[in-house]
C-alpha cells in the first residue's frame, strides 16, 4: 500500500503492465528498429508500439477475474481457499461455510478496493498522460495530435517547458549549431540541465517544408532501458549519419531554454527508453514478515500433527466405541471402516483447528504497519519547514524494521551535508583571515558569533554572504595589492556563468558549489565577476569594469586536480591563474616562496584540522612570446588525432609551472543541521555508521571528523590504499593484528590462530577493545570485496566503529551493502539523496532517500523520504522503535489468543469421540477474530508506547532490544504458545470439571453443550480481554473504547444470535435460541468464568512483576524512573564543534566533474540565457556509469600523492 | 485519498494528538503496592468463595444408584433388537438413612453415551421442532425419512435415541405399605425451550397434524403419543423429549426426570426410610458399554452438589495469597539491595 503522491509525471513509477510483452511486434523480437521520417505507411509494417501508454493494470471487464487471480497467488489467500473447498465436501466440513468465507471475502474485498483505487489513479494519469497534446507534422502540415497518436517515424515540434512526448531523435532546433537543452530530473533524477545537438545534416532543416520533405531512415536498437547509450544509423540522401544518445531526447525530459525543436519518433510509448526503466521495484519483507512466515509454517506443522492425534484417536475411538453406537449413530454411507473415519477426521480437525493461523493475521499486520506509516506521515517533528517537505513513508510494510537497524550506510554530498559550500577562510601571502574573535579577543566558539562584515561598500555584494573578520575587508581597502591579487584570481578563474536580469542583480550558476562560494567571495569583496564572452571576462574590481581578454581555460580534471586561467588583462599583460589542490599546486610553485609555502602549509593544516576543503592559488606571469609559442602547441594537441587528451594534458602542465603562491582558500562544506548530534546519537544506539561516498579521501575523512564519526579519542583509524589484492589484504591484516592485539593485552584470552578458522571470529573482533574506524579507498574496495577476501573485509570493518568508503561507485556502494546483509544477518538501512545512491538504497533492507535537493531518483527508489538527515534518529529511534515493539506485542499476542482459542477443541476432541465437534457456536468461531479481539489488539498494534518519545532520545540503549531481536523471536514464539496452551487448557478443563457434576439452580441438567459453548466462550473473550489490558501499556481513550467496546459488542452479538426473533426467522441456523440469557443468569456460570480468569491471569501478573523485580530491561527501568519522577539527567553527550588540530591536510575541492571550459570557449552556448547553464556539463551522457568509470580509471591510474599518506589518529 | 488537496494547501501535517501519537492516555504500571494489592486481595476473594461453596455443596444430599448391573437380565434383553416388544421391569430398592430436605430433583443419569458428537449434534430439525413445518426434516440424516419415505417426526438421530426408560419412585412407608412418590413432570426445561423452541402444529388434535409422518425406528409410539394422560405435554411439547433435545456436552450426563411434589408425605422432602426404584428397562446402554444410574438430589444456591469449583477456588485462593507472600518476600530482599527504583 503506497500512500499516493503528487508527481508530475505519475506514471514514471508505476509498475509496467504484464502486456508489454504482448504488444512486441507479432514477428518476434525485435532486432533492429527501422523508421522511416514521414512515412507511415511505410512504419506501420513493423507494427511498433503506439505512443499510448498502459500502466493501469485492469479495466472494468478484467478487474474481478484478475485481481482476484493477483489476490490467490498469495500463498495465505490460497490456503483459506484451500479450506474453504475443504468445507464444501459435506464429510469433512465440521464448520459453516461462512466461518472461512466471511473473513476471506472480507480480506479480499479490502484488497480489492485498495488495488481499484491505486488502478483508478493510473487510469486517470494515463489519461492525462495520453491526452498531452503535441504538434505533429502530418503531409505537411503542422497539426495537434494527442499523444497517444504519435507514432514511430513522426516528426513532431516541440516548444520550450514541454515534455518530450516519446524519444526522439533530434532533427533541428531554434539554437544554433541544432543544440537544445534539456533537464532530466524525471528520467535520472539530476537537475542539471544537458545539452542535446541534432547532427549536422539535419540541423539545418529548420523550416517545415523542408522537414516535410525529409525522407531519412534510422535504423537502430531495438527498444532498450539503458538510458546513456543509443546507437543508430540515419540513412539519408545515399549517406550514412551515425547516431550517438547526444543526438536523442529521450520522453520524460523537459525541453528548456530551447524556443522549439523537431524531433522524429524512434521510440514511442512502452518502447520508450523512460517507460522501458520504470521496472518493477523488488519487494521487500521484513525480517519479523520472515520469522512470522517460518512460524506460520511450523504452526501448520503443528497443525497437522494435532490432526494426526486426533484422526488417530478417531479411528481408535470408531472402531472401540463407535461400531457399538452405530445404533444411535449410523456411520456415514461413505464411511466404511473406522480408518477411514479418521482420515475424514483428520480434515475436519485441519478446518476447526484453522484458527490458529486465521486470514486476520495477515490483514491486522498490514493495518498496524499502514497506521504506523501514517505516524510518519503526520510527524510534525519530522517536516522541513524550509522545504516544506513532510517525512514520507512510501512502502508501508517495513515499519517494524526500522527499529532492528545495525548497520547505516550513508551517502555524504547532499545527505550528511548540505552540498552548500562557504567561503571560510582564506590565507593571503602568509596571513590568515577568516577566524572568528569575540568581544575578548579569543577564538569564538561556533554559535557566538559577533556580527558579520558589513559589505554594504558593495553595491553589488550578495547579501546572503557572511564573514566574521573584518580584517580582511581591510586589507581589501587598503589596497593591499596580495589580496587584491588574491580575489581578482578568484573572480577570473572559474568556469561560472553569470546572469543580470536587473541592474546589480547577479546570479552565478556555477558548475560545482565550491566555484560558486569562491566567485561569490570574491564579489563580495569587491571583485565582481559580471559578465563573460567567449573571449572576454568582466569583472567590476572596487566599483571599475575591467574587461580581461580571456586566452585559454585550462580546463579541470581529475588527473590534474586543478584548472587554470590565462588572461590579458587591459595593460597588455598576460598572466596565468590557477587554482587546485595543494598537493599538486606545492610541486609546481616557483622555489622562491618556499618561506610563504611554509606559513601556508600551516594554515593549510589548520584549515583542514577543522575539516575545512581548500584550495591553493597561485598565478603566473607569461611573456608574450612563450605565450604564442605555448598557444600553437596547444592548437597542435587540441588537433590531434590520437590522444589528444594526454597531448593536452602535457602541454597545460608545462605552462603550469613555477608558479607563483598567492594563498590558499577554506572552504566549508556545510553539514546538514544536526548531523554530528544524530551521529552520535544512532552510535550510542549501538548502530553503526558506513559512509560510502564518491568524494575523495580527504574530504570524506574531513566531513568524517566533522560529523563525529571520527574522533580524536579513536585508538586508531586505518586507511586501506592498497592498489593491489595483496596490498589490500595485508594492510587488513594489520588493522586487525592491532585490533587483536590490544584486546589481547586487556585479557581476552583469544589468540588469532585460534580464532580465525571458526565462526567466532566476528563475535571476537567484535569484542575488541577500542574504538577503531576504517577508511577504504574506492579501488581497494574493489579488492576487498572479491570473494575470497570479503570476508576479511567485513570482519575487520565491522570491528571498527566507524567505516569510511571513499571513491566508490554506486555499485561498489550496493555492494558493499550487499556484503554486509549476507554476512552479518542485520538489518541495513542506506540513506542517500542523489541518482548513485540508488542501487544502494534499492539493496538495502530499507532505503532512504533524502528529498529536496538532487532530485526525486533516490527518493523514487527508496522506502522512506525525509529531507533532513537528522530525522533519521527519530524514524529509527521513535517511530522504528515504537513499530518494532508494537508488532511484537501485537504478533506476541496474536498467536496467544488464537491458540488459547482453538487448541479448546483440542481437548475437546477427547470427549467428543474425535468427532471434530467445535466447543464454541459457529458464529463465535467466525467473529472471534474479526470482532470479537480484533479492535483491541489492534489499537495496541497502532498506538502502544512503552516509554515516551523523548526517553527513546536520551536513553538510546532503548533501541537495542530490536537489534538484537529480542521482543520477538522463536523464544517468545514458544512462550506466547504456552500461554495460550495452558489458557486453552484451563479454558476447557475449569468448566468440564465444574459442569460435569452441577445442576442449574433449578435442578435441570446444567451441562448441555450449548451451555458450555457460552461458558467457554464468555470465559475466553473475558480472558483474552484481560490479557490485552495487561499488554496494553499505553492506554488511551481508543484503547479503553476497543477493549470494553469489544466485551460490549461480544454480549451485544451473544444476546442477538440467540434472540427469539433471529430463532423464529431460521430455526436451522440459529439453535441456540435463549440460551445466553439462561445460561449467563447462572451463579455457577459465572463463578466459573471468574475462577477461569483469576486462574489463566494470575500466572501472568506474577510472571511480569518477578521479571520486573529480578530481570528488568532498560525499557522498565526507564519507566519505573519516570514514574517516581526521579529526574535523572539525560544521557545526552553534549555535542560541541571542536576544532581539531591534527596533521591531516584537506584536499582539493572541486566536484569530479570536468568543467565546461570547452563550452565557454567555443562559444557554442552564448546565446543562450545564462540561466539555461545552471550547471550542466559536458558529462552530458548523464549515466552515472560512465562517469564512474572514469573516475575509477582516474583514481587507477593517478599518483597516490599525500592522499594516500596514512593518517594518524 | 481525501486528504490530497488539503496535502496541496499545506503540507504541515496537524498538530492534534492523534497524528502526533500525544494522545493522553495512562500507562499502566506493573507497581509492587498495585501487584501485591491485586494478589492480596484475590486470593482472599477466592478463599473465601471456595469455602462458602465447599459448605454449601456439603449441605447437598445425592443418591446415586447405577442399575446397569442390577437389572442385568432386562439389559441382556435389550441387547436384541427383536425383543423391543417385551417389557422389562427391575425394581431397585434402597435406603434413605437421613432425609432428604427441601426439593428433591430425580435424574436419569447416562454414562458413554456421546450426545455431543459432531453428526449427532447436527442431525436434528429446528424447524420441524418449532412446528412450523412438521415435515421438513433436511438436517436429520441419517434418520430423516423412513423407508417408505415419510418423514419421521421427530426426525434426526437425538430424537431417535430419546431416552425411554420409566422410572418410578416408591415409598415404603412400612414393610407392607408402598406408595409412590408423587413426582412433577413439568418445569424440567428452560421456559425457552418449552415457549420458543419447541411448538406443536396446533394444540387441537396432534394425531392429525402429525399425518403423513412416521415414528423414529427406536420409539415405541409415534410423537403424538408421548404423554397420552396430559395433553400439555405431549407432541414435541413433551418435557422428556425437550430435556434429551438439550444434548449434553461431555458423554457422562444427568437429566432432568422429574421434581419432587411437596405434598402429603413430602411436605418437607423425602423422608428417611426404604424406598425402591421401579424401573421400566427399554433403553439399552450395555452395547456400547454404557451405564445407566438414577440420582436423587438437593439443591442450593448455586446448584447442584459440586464439590469442584469449591475446592477449586479454595486452591486458588490459597496459592494466590503464598505467591503474594513469596512476591512480598523477594521484593523485599530486592528492595534491601538497592533496587530503589521498584519502590513507590
Amino acid at each position: 500500500m503506497t500512500v499516493p503522491k503528487e508527481m508530475p509525471e505519475k506514471w514514471a513509477r508505476a509498475r509496467p503492465p504484464p502486456s508489454w510483452s504482448r504488444k512486441k511486434p507479432s514477428w518476434g523480437t525485435e532486432e533492429e528498429r527501422r523508421a522511416r521520417a514521414n512515412d507511415r505507411e511505410y512504419n506501420e509494417k513493423f507494427q511498433y508500439a503506439s505512443n499510448c501508454i498502459k500502466t493501469s493494470k485492469y479495466n472494468i471487464l478484467t478487474f474481478l477475474p484478475v485481481n482476484l487471480f493477483e489476490q490467490f497467488q498469495e500463498v495465505a489467500n490460497t490456503y483459506f481457499l484451500f479450506l474453504l473447498i475443504l468445507q464444501l465436501i459435506p464429510q469433512i466440513s465440521s464448520l459453516s461455510w461462512f466461518t472461512t468465507i466471511v473473513p476471506l471475502v472480507l480480506v479480499l474485498t479490502i484488497t480489492a478496493v485498495k488495488d481499484a483505487t491505486d488502478d483508478y489513479f493510473r487510469h486517470k494519469s494515463d489519461n492525462q498522460v495520453n491526452n498531452r497534446q503535441s504538434q505533429v507534422l502530418i503531409n505537411g502540415i503542422l497539426q495537434q495530435e494527442q499523444w497517444m497518436n504519435v507514432c514511430v517515424g513522426d516528426i513532431i515540434k516541440l516548444e520550450n517547458n514541454q515534455f518530450v512526448a516519446a524519444d526522439l531523435l533530434l532533427l533541428s532546433s531554434s539554437e544554433p549549431h541544432g543544440l537544445c537543452y534539456i533537464e532530466t530530473a524525471e528520467l535520472d533524477g539530476e537537475t542539471n540541465m544537458k545539452v542535446r545537438q541534432a547532427i549536422p545534416v539535419t540541423s539545418e532543416l529548420g523550416d517545415i517544408s523542408k522537414l516535410a520533405k525529409f525522407d531519412g531512415e534510422v535504423i537502430c536498437e531495438p527498444p532498450n532501458n539503458k538510458l546513456d547509450k543509443f546507437s543508430g544509423t540515419l540513412y539519408w540522401k545515399e549517406n550514412k549519419f551515425p547516431l550517438s544518445n547526444q543526438n536523442m531526447l529521450l520522453r520524460g525530459c523537459v525541453l528548456r531554454n530551447t524556443e522549439w525543436c523537431f524531433g522524429l519518433v524512434i521510440f514511442a510509448g512502452p518502447d520508450t527508453k523512460l517507460m522501458q526503466n520504470s521496472g518493477r521495484t523488488k519487494f521487500k519483507r521484513t525480517s519479523i514478515d520472515r520469522l512470522m512466515n517460518t512460524l506460520v509454517l511450523w504452526i501448520f506443522g503443528f497443525l497437522v500433527c494435532m490432526g494426526v492425534i486426533l484422526a488417530i484417536g478417531n479411528a481408535i475411538w470408531e472402531h472401540e466405541v463407535g461400531t457399538r453406537f452405530q445404533v444411535y449413530l449410523p456411520w456415514d454411507e461413505a464411511v466404511d471402516s473406522a480408518f477411514f473415519s479418521g482420515f475424514l477426521s483428520f480434515w475436519s480437525y485441519i478446518i476447526i483447528l484453522n484458527t490458529v493461523v486465521p486470514i486476520s493475521l495477515y490483514v491486522s499486520v498490514e493495518v498496524i504497519r499502514l497506521g504506523h506509516s501514517y505516524f510518519i506521515n503526520w510527524d510534525k517533528k519530522m517536516f522541513c519547514m524550509k522545504k516544506r517537505t513532510p517525512a514520507e513513508a512510501r512502502t508501508t510494510t517495513l515499519n517494524e524494521e526500522l527499529g532492528q537497524v545495525e548497520y547505516i550506510f550513508s551517502d555524504k554530498t547532499g545527505t550528511l551535508t548540505q552540498n552548500i559550500m562557504v567561503f571560510n577562510k582564506c590565507s593571503i601571502y602568509g596571513r590568515s583571515y577568516g577566524d572568528v574573535f569575540d568581544v575578548l579577543g579569543h577564538k569564538a566558539e561556533l554559535g557566538e558569533k559577533p556580527e558579520p562584515v558589513d559589505f554594504s561598500f558593495n553595491p553589488l555584494a550578495d547579501k546572503k554572504f557572511l564573514f566574521w573578520d573584518p580584517s580582511l575587508l581591510e586589507a581589501v581597502k587598503i589596497g593591499d595589492p596580495h589580496t587584491h591579487e588574491f580575489f581578482r584570481l578568484l573572480s577570473l578563474c572559474h568556469t561560472v556563468m553569470s546572469e543580470e536580469k536587473n541592474e546589480g542583480e547577479l546570479y552565478y550558476k556555477a558548475q560545482s558549489p565550491d566555484e560558486g562560494a569562491l566567485v561569490t567571495a570574491a564579489r563580495n569583496f569587491g571583485f565582481v565577476f559580471r559578465s563573460r564572452t567567449p573571449k572576454t571576462i568582466t569583472v567590476h574590481e572596487m566599483g571599475t569594469a575591467i574587461t580581461y581578454q580571456l586566452l585559454a581555460i585550462l580546463d579541470f580534471n581529475n588527473i590534474r586536480k586543478r584548472m587554470s586561467v590565462i588572461v590579458r588583462n587591459p595593460e597588455g599583460k598576460i598572466r596565468l591563474y590557477c587554482k587546485g589542490a595543494d598537493t599538486i599546486l606545492l610541486d609546481r610553485l616557483h622555489h622562491s616562496t618556499q618561506e610563504l609555502l611554509n606559513t601556508t602549509m600551516d594554515h593549510l593544516n589548520e584549515y583542514a584540522g577543522e575539516g575545512l576543503r581548500t584550495l591553493v592559488l597561485a598565478y603566473r606571469d607569461l611573456d608574450e612570446e612563450y605565450y604564442e609559442e605555448w598557444a600553437e602547441r596547444r592548437l597542435q594537441a587540441s588537433l590531434a588525432q590520437d590522444s589528444r587528451e594526454d597531448r593536452l594534458a602535457s602541454v597545460y602542465e608545462e605552462v603550469e609551472n613555477n608558479m607563483m603562491l598567492l594563498g590558499a582558500t577554506a572552504i566549508e562544506d556545510k553539514l546538514q543541521q544536526g548531523v554530528p548530534e544524530t551521529i552520535a546519537l544512532l552510535t550510542l544506539a549501538n548502530i553503526k555508521i558506513w559512509v560510502l561516498t564518491g568524494d575523495k579521501q580527504e574530504t570524506a575523512v574531513n566531513i568524517g571528523y566533522s560529523c563525529k564519526m571520527l574522533t580524536d579519542d579513536m585508538t586508531e583509524v586505518f586507511i586501506v590504499t592498497g592498489h593491489t589484492v595483496l596490498e589490500v589484504r595485508e594492510e587488513l591484516r594489520k588493522a586487525r593484528e592491532k585490533m587483536m592485539d590490544s584486546s589481547r593485552s586487556v585479557g581476552n584470552g583469544f589468540t588469532y590462530q585460534e580464532t580465525l578458522s571458526s565462526s567466532k571470529l566476528t563475535s571476537v573482533l567484535e569484542a575488541v577493545a577500542g574504538e577503531y574506524a576504517l577508511v577504504i579507498n574506492g579501488h581497494s574496495l574493489a579488492h576487498a570485496l572479491e570473494a575470497d577476501m570479503e570476508l576479511e573485509f567485513l570482519e575487520t570493518a565491522c570491528a571498527c566503529k566507524a567505516v569510511i568508503c571513499c571513491r566508490v561507485t554506486p555499485l561498489q556502494k550496493a555492494q558493499v551493502v550487499e556484503l554486509v546483509k549476507k554476512y552479518k544477518k542485520a538489518v541495513t538501512l542506506a540513506i542517500g539523496d542523489g541518482a548513485n545512491d540508488v542501487s544502494m538504497i534499492k539493496t538495502a533492507h530499507i532505503g532512504v532517500g533524502i528529498s529536496g535537493q538532487e532530485g526525486i531518483q533516490a527518493v523514487l527508489a527508496s522506502d522512506y523520504s525525509f529531507s533532513q538527515f537528522k530525522f533519521l534518529q527519530r524514524l529509527l529511534l521513535v517511530h522504528g522503535r515504537w513499530s518494532y515493539l508494537r508488532m511484537c506485542k501485537f504478533l506476541c499476542y496474536f498467536f496467544y489468543k488464537n491458540f488459547a482459542f482453538t487448541m479448546v477443541h483440542f481437548w475437546f476432541g477427547f470427549f467428543c469421540g474425535f468427532s471434530a465437534q467445535t466447543v464454541y457456536d459457529q458464529y463465535f468461531i467466525t467473529l472471534y477474530n474479526i470482532v470479537y479481539t480484533s479492535l483491541p489488539v489492534l489499537a495496541m498494534g497502532v498506538f502502544d508506547q512503552d516509554v515516551p518519545e523523548q526517553r527513546s532520545m536520551e536513553y538510546p540503549k532503548l533501541y537495542e532490544p530490536g537489534q538484537l531481536n529480542l521482543l520477538f523471536n522463536k523464544r517468545e514464539f514458544f512462550i506466547c504458545i504456552a500461554q495460550g496452551i495452558y489458557t486453552s487448557v484451563l479454558m476447557f478443563f475449569i468448566p468440564y470439571g465444574v459442569f460435569a457434576e452441577a445442576t442449574r439452580d433449578d435442578g435441570t441438567q446444567l451441562a448441555d453443550y450449548q451451555s458450555f459453548a457460552v461458558t467457554v466462550a464468555t470465559s475466553l473473550v473475558i480472558v483474552v480481554s484481560v490479557q490485552i489490558g495487561l499488554d496494553t501499556g499505553y492506554w488511551t481513550a481508543i484503547n479503553h473504547f476497543f477493549i470494553w467496546g469489544s466485551l460490549a459488542v461480544y454480549f451485544a452479538i451473544l444476546f442477538a444470535m440467540h434472540s427469539n426473533g433471529l430463532f423464529d426467522m431460521f430455526p436451522n441456523q440459529f439453535r441456540f435460541v435463549g440460551n445466553a440469557q439462561n445460561t449467563l443468569a447462572q451463579p455457577t456460570v459465572w463463578l466459573t468464568i471468574v475462577l477461569t480468569t483469576v486462574v489463566c491471569i494470575m500466572p501472568v501478573v506474577a510472571f511480569r512483576f518477578l521479571r520486573l523485580n529480578l530481570k528488568p530491561d532498560l525499557s522498565d527501568t526507564v519507566r519505573y524512573t519516570q514514574l517516581v519522577r526521579k529526574k535523572q539527567k539525560a544521557q545526552h553527550r553534549c555535542m560541541r564543534r571542536v576544532g581539531r588540530t591534527g596533521s591531516r591536510r584537506s584536499g582539493y575541492a572541486f566536484s569530479h566533474q570536468e568543467g565546461f571550459g570547452e563550452l565557454i570557449m567555443s562559444g557554442k552556448n552564448m546565446r543562450l540565457s545564462s540561466l539555461a547553464l545552471s550547471s550542466f556539463t559536458t558529462r552530458s551522457s548523464s549515466s552515472w556509469i560512465e562517469s564512474l568509470r572514469r573516475k575509477k580509471s582516474d583514481s587507477a591510474s593517478s599518483p597516490s600523492g599525500s592522499a594516500d599518506k596514512p593518517l594518524k589518529g | 485519498m481525501e486528504e490530497m488537496p488539503q496535502h496541496r494547501l499545506s503540507r504541515l501535517p496537524d498538530n492534534s494528538a492523534l497524528k502526533q501519537q500525544k494522545l493522553p492516555a495512562h500507562r499502566l504500571h506493573f507497581t509492587t503496592t498495585r501487584v501485591l494489592f491485586v494478589f492480596f486481595t484475590t486470593g482472599i476473594f477466592c478463599l473465601c468463595m471456595g469455602i462458602i461453596l465447599m459448605l454449601s455443596a456439603r449441605r447437598t444430599q445425592e443418591i446415586e444408584i447405577n442399575y446397569t448391573r442390577t437389572c442385568a437380565n432386562c439389559a441382556k434383553l435389550r441387547e436384541t433388537a427383536s425383543n423391543f416388544d417385551k417389557e422389562c421391569t427391575c425394581s431397585i430398592p434402597f435406603y434413605l438413612s437421613e432425609k432428604m430436605k427441601g426439593k428433591v430433583y430425580m435424574y436419569y443419569k447416562l454414562h458413554g453415551f456421546h450426545q455431543n458428537l459432531y453428526r449427532y449434534i447436527r442431525s436434528r430439525s429446528n424447524r420441524q421442532l418449532v412446528g412450523k413445518d412438521v415435515k421438513a426434516v433436511e438436517n436429520c440424516y441419517p434418520f430423516k425419512t423412513s423407508n417408505n419415505d415419510t418423514p419421521i417426526v421427530p426426525c434426526g438421530a437425538i430424537a431417535n435415541s430419546m431416552f425411554n426408560d420409566t422410572i418410578i419412585l416408591s415409598y415404603n412407608i412400612n414393610s407392607s405399605v408402598q406408595i409412590k412418590v408423587p413426582m412433577l413432570k413439568t418445569g424440567l426445561t428452560w421456559w425457552t425451550d418449552k415457549y420458543i423452541k419447541f411448538q406443536n402444529p396446533s394444540l387441537k388434535n396432534l394425531a392429525d397434524e402429525f399425518r403423513g409422518t412416521t415414528k423414529p425406528p427406536n420409539w415405541p409410539n409415534p410423537i403424538y403419543e408421548l404423554d397420552k394422560k396430559d395433553p400439555r405435554n405431549n407432541g414435541f411439547l413433551n418435557e422428556d423429549l425437550i430435556v434429551w433435545m438439550r444434548t449434553a456436552a461431555f458423554p457422562t450426563f444427568k437429566k432432568l426426570y422429574g421434581r419432587l411434589n411437596q405434598t402429603h408425605h413430602f411436605i418437607e422432602g423425602l423422608p428417611a426410610g426404604s424406598y425402591s426404584f421401579n424401573i421400566t428397562y427399554n433403553f439399552p446402554v450395555t452395547r456400547f458399554q454404557g451405564e445407566k444410574s438414577v440420582v436423587l438430589s438437593t439443591l442450593t444456591w448455586c446448584g447442584g452438589n459440586s464439590l469442584f469449583l469449591g475446592l477449586a477456588y479454595t486452591v486458588t485462593g490459597a496459592t494466590a495469597l503464598l505467591a503474594a507472600f513469596a512476591m512480598k518476600a523477594i521484593h523485599m530482599m530486592l528492595k534491601n539491595k538497592q533496587m530503589s527504583f521498584f519502590h513507590q
